[in-house]
């Protein structure tokens, strides 16, 4: 009982962090924000909802699935964040011709 | 709960309309790129909703992942072709006049909407115990192994299976029928991340690929997954070289790459010649023989990939 209070209360902090990654990568105004944003909702917002589901996780394997399911999507999250970042500051924005700042991605609300 | 996931559902379909909608109608190749990515992950989810965990492994590895590297990689080389031949190409390419045009897609929309009709008419005709799950869980026991997927993949249906792999072959020699790579030099990223990452991620790749290949007998897996899984680490090291990439030798490359075909095919033709027929296991090695093409396979998909990823065959002058 204690332990379902306790996945509901983290993954719903977990789905906040989400939201408001998801809110920032819309609204902000340029890459580094946006990947700002963007690693808090990896970082933390999984981070969190992964905690919260290890409280239902059946036996070792499965505690030690979703921790392995966290490292890995921080390991490459941060790797993918540096890489972009220091692209954009080599290279420049990708895309940034034809990108008007007002310019929304229906496809990030999903999933 | 029922609720929640039709919701989920609902808003997956409207998910997966909205990103190929908008994937189809971008004029922007590299947005249209990310969003075919984005379309091939929403897709793996859908397959995870009808319980199909193969092919939404096979999906988001196959569909989203190596796909989504071959595209990006292409685009950046048509930047490059384009760089050297600015007045190659013909941005106005229309054709006919616009009541002619206007016609045209009147009569696509029209087929379009007949060929849904004809869908929609044929999803409700349907009977509602159609399928073919009593006939596959009746033959299980002679298949050699315990997952149902990989039962009718590699046994029941494995001449499919086997025109899939000689589908990658070709694709492989199609583009080597292209012309030479040209040699890879090294191509250092500043920083120790991307050499760290791939110190981290390349061995965490192999085992999760021996891992899939090896789960695919009794569970979701199988050699379209565990190739792909080890296509990608190979994909993350050609990207990621701190130093020039090693020509690999021609012969041994040639081999790995038609192992999984020639060794399907040659068990196919040993299944005629001793067996049930084309295609068919000799009963009491099923296990064994599907093993073997399975671990084969795997080796030729993770190859053929990455040459498709490196693009064109191997240069003959640098070795």
């Amino acid at each position: 009982m204690i332990a379902d209070l306790l996945t509901v209360v983290l993954v719903v902090a977990g789905l906040a962090f989400f939201a408001a990654g998801t809110v920032g990568v819309l609204r902000f105004p340029d890459v580094y924000t946006r990947l700002h944003a963007l690693t808090k909702a990896d970082n933390l917002g999984l981070g969190l909802v992964i905690a919260g589901l290890l409280f239902q996780a059946d036996g070792a394997t499965g505690v030690l699935g979703l921790l392995l399911v966290w490292a890995l999507v921080l390991a490459s999250g941060t790797v993918v964040a540096h890489l972009i970042a220091q692209r954009t500051r080599t290279h420049g924005a990708f895309e940034s011709a034809d990108r008007e700042p007002a310019t929304r991605d229906p496809e990030e609300g999903g999933g | 709960m029922s609720a929640v996931l039709f919701v989920f559902d609902v808003m997956l379909l409207v998910g997966i309309g909205g990103v190929a909608w908008h994937c189809l109608t971008s004029t922007d190749l590299f947005r249209a790129v990310v969003l075919f990515i984005a379309l091939g992950l929403l897709l793996s989810m859908a397959w995870v909703r009808l319980e199909a965990p193969d092919i939404a492994l096979a999906e988001a590895a196959i569909g989203a992942g190596v796909t989504g590297a071959l595209l990006l990689i292409t685009l950046e080389r048509l930047k490059h072709l384009e760089a050297l031949s600015p007045t190659g190409r013909d941005p106005e390419h229309s054709t006919g006049s616009s009541a002619g045009r206007a016609l045209l897609s009147g009569v696509v929309i029209a087929l379009v909407g007949a060929l849904g009709l004809l869908l929609i008419r044929a999803l409700l005709a349907q009977p509602g115990q159609a399928g073919l799950q009593p006939l596959v869980d009746a033959q299980m026991h002679r298949s050699g192994v315990d997952n149902p997927v990989t039962g009718v993949l590699l046994n029941f249906r494995a001449y499919d299976t086997f025109l899939e792999l000689a589908v990658i072959v070709l694709a492989l020699l199609g583009a080597w029928s292209l012309g030479r790579h040209e040699s890879v030099p090294a191509r250092p990223v500043p920083g120790p991340m991307l050499p760290g990452i791939l110190r981290f991620l390349t061995p965490v790749a192999i085992v999760t690929g021996v891992y899939l290949l090896w789960a695919g007998t009794h569970g979701p897996g199988g050699a379209f997954q565990a190739g792909a899984v080890l296509a990608a680490a190979g994909i993350l090291i050609v990207l990621g070289r701190p130093r020039r990439l090693p020509i690999a030798p021609d012969q041994p490359l040639r081999l790995g790459l038609v192992a999984g075909v020639a060794l399907f095919l040659g068990v196919g033709v040993h299944g005629l010649l001793f067996g049930p027929g084309f295609m068919g296991y000799v009963e009491p090695w099923a296990y064994w023989l599907i093993l073997a093409i399975e671990v084969a396979a795997t080796l030729s998909i993770a190859l053929a990939l990455v040459a498709l990823f490196i693009g064109g065959r191997p240069h003959e002058e640098d070795r």
